[in-house]
């Protein structure tokens, strides 16, 4: 069974349908690419499986549960909505950290509250039976995430003092932290200089060894070719291709991507 | 010296009104205006555009007014059964109105945090009330100190206008002595206002800086 099934997600602002009918799946531990111009829908897919706009058509499963469903009667309560959030995780193009909490508190903020809550309503938080415990275990694996993204030492600034690509890493943290089914990433390297594109894209390769599901929308080609198991190329909200990255990149087949991808090569070398 | 003595007694009495009426404002004005702010900024659009009007309506008269209306409407429209103490009366017209002003504070500072904020909050798990109360309330702060400061060294000076209902205020006070022939009593009542705006200010920038840790 996959871990996430999306089926005919349909998405429309006012006249303008931008999403006309997504489907695709992914495995546990795999990683998706999702490329294509601006415009394309890409970012609006992402949001959609963040629950951050609602389809107006589709169905959205994680581990065989649905978690959206506009063919059903019943609309999702604001609660509900907040706990399927939680399956996924989101990696902002603008990293949207929290500049009034040091490094470690953007990381610990969203788990404390949600730990003072699920240790009220169920007595247990990822294993911890009492908020002290669960406090303790937060911050170990806050600590160890910073580890992960290499910035250990930060742990006490602020944002503000950190450069583009630092930010971004903790934010990567930050989405770690809640222990997401499918960490999406939205154009995470599109706001830094290229000189910090590296460490931050490393970084997303690094996850991809300890296993983490991915799904990755960027305008690294070389990147995505790189890390992908699979790669959706979207054009005017379909997906006009998709396949491995050899497929998709190396022999497209639609001469759209063809097109997208040769203006890609024009300065590449 | 005997009469320095005399008139500053006189014009710190008159002064202990004027801090009295600063205080309530403020303790009062402060939170209505967050509440009149999230009126306005509210997607149920009979209660945005009420708040609105009523926003309209305070800024747009005098509160030298709006003081009177507070004052003498209530005897008037019941033959005189009803009124208001006076200080009771000044209180009701400075906590609305300043409210109204820093309704309007709150609303561009609330709105100048950018969405992005929200939706970090939203798609880690948080509440509405846990995204405004932790992530966005502090930064809020932040950026309407300046604004408000600059309100509330406005309504020190403000509170002068509660002589136009008779409130023993200090320029009331000093204006009595003019009457009766003593005029630098009325210059030296700038000097309790310099103080006071003064300390202020002082305390204001101390707040800035507090705040100064971050950026954003």
């Amino acid at each position: 069974m996959s871990l996430l099934k999306v089926e005919n997600i349909q998405k429309s602002f006012g006249k303008t349908q931008v999403l006309k009918d997504i489907s695709f799946s992914l495995e546990k531990g795999e990683v998706l690419a999702i490329i294509g111009s601006s415009g394309s829908g890409k970012t609006t897919l992402l949001r959609c499986l963040n629950f951050l706009e609602a389809p107006q058509g589709g169905k959205i499963t994680v581990n065989g549960n649905a978690l959206l469903d506009c063919g059903s009667k019943t609309k999702a309560s604001d609660a509900e909505i907040r706990k399927n959030r939680l399956h996924f995780g989101l990696v902002f193009q603008s990293f949207n950290l929290f500049p009034q909490y040091r490094v470690i508190e953007n990381i610990t903020l969203a788990p404390r509250m949600l730990a003072k809550e699920q240790i009220k309503t169920s007595g247990e938080f990822m294993g911890a039976k009492s908020y002290k415990e669960a406090l303790e275990l937060i911050e170990t694996n806050a600590l160890s995430l910073l580890d992960k993204v290499g910035l250990s030492e930060k742990k006490d600034s602020y944002p503000c003092n950190l450069s583009g690509g630092q930010q971004q890493r903790v934010a990567i943290a930050r989405a770690l932290a809640l222990n997401p089914d499918v960490l999406c990433f939205d154009e995470p390297t599109s706001a830094l200089d290229p000189e910090l594109t590296g460490e931050v894209l490393n970084v997303i390769k690094g996850l991809k060894s300890s296993d983490s599901t991915m799904i990755v929308v960027t305008h690294e080609i070389e990147f995505a070719r790189d890390v992908a198991d699979k790669i959706i190329f979207m054009a005017d909200g379909v997906i006009a291709e998709e396949g491995t990255p050899e497929q998709v990149i190396g022999n497209p087949q639609n001469p759209r991507t063809q097109a997208f991808l040769s203006r890609f090569n024009q300065y590449a070398k | 010296m005997n009469e320095f003595i005399n008139v500053t007694g006189q014009l710190l009495k008159g002064f202990g009104d004027n801090c009295f009426i600063f205080a309530i404002t403020l303790l009062l004005a402060l939170p209505l205006g967050l509440i009149v702010s999230m009126g306005s900024m509210s997607r149920f659009k009979p209660l945005k555009w009420l708040t609105k009007a009523f926003v309209w309506i305070i800024r747009g008269t005098p509160l030298m007014l709006q003081l009177f209306v507070v004052f003498y409407i209530p005897p008037l429209v019941s033959n005189g059964s009803f009124n208001f103490q006076r200080m009771h009366a000044a209180l009701i017209a400075f906590v609305i109105n300043y409210a109204a002003y820093f309704s309007e504070i709150y609303r561009g500072g609330i709105e100048s945090i950018p969405k992005g904020q929200y939706e970090a909050g939203q798609v880690l798990g948080m509440k509405k009330s846990q995204i405004f109360f932790k992530v966005v309330l502090m930064q809020v702060v932040k950026r309407i100190t300046a604004p408000i400061g600059n309100e509330i060294i406005t309504l020190v000076k403000d509170t002068s206008l509660a002589s136009v209902i008779a409130i023993p205020e200090i320029l009331m006070n000093a204006k009595d002595f003019s009457m009766e022939g003593l005029i630098w009593p009325l210059f030296y009542s700038a000097v309790f206002f310099l103080a006071f705006c003064g300390i202020l200010t002082l305390l204001f920038s101390f707040i800035e800086k507090k705040l100064d840790y971050y950026k954003g």
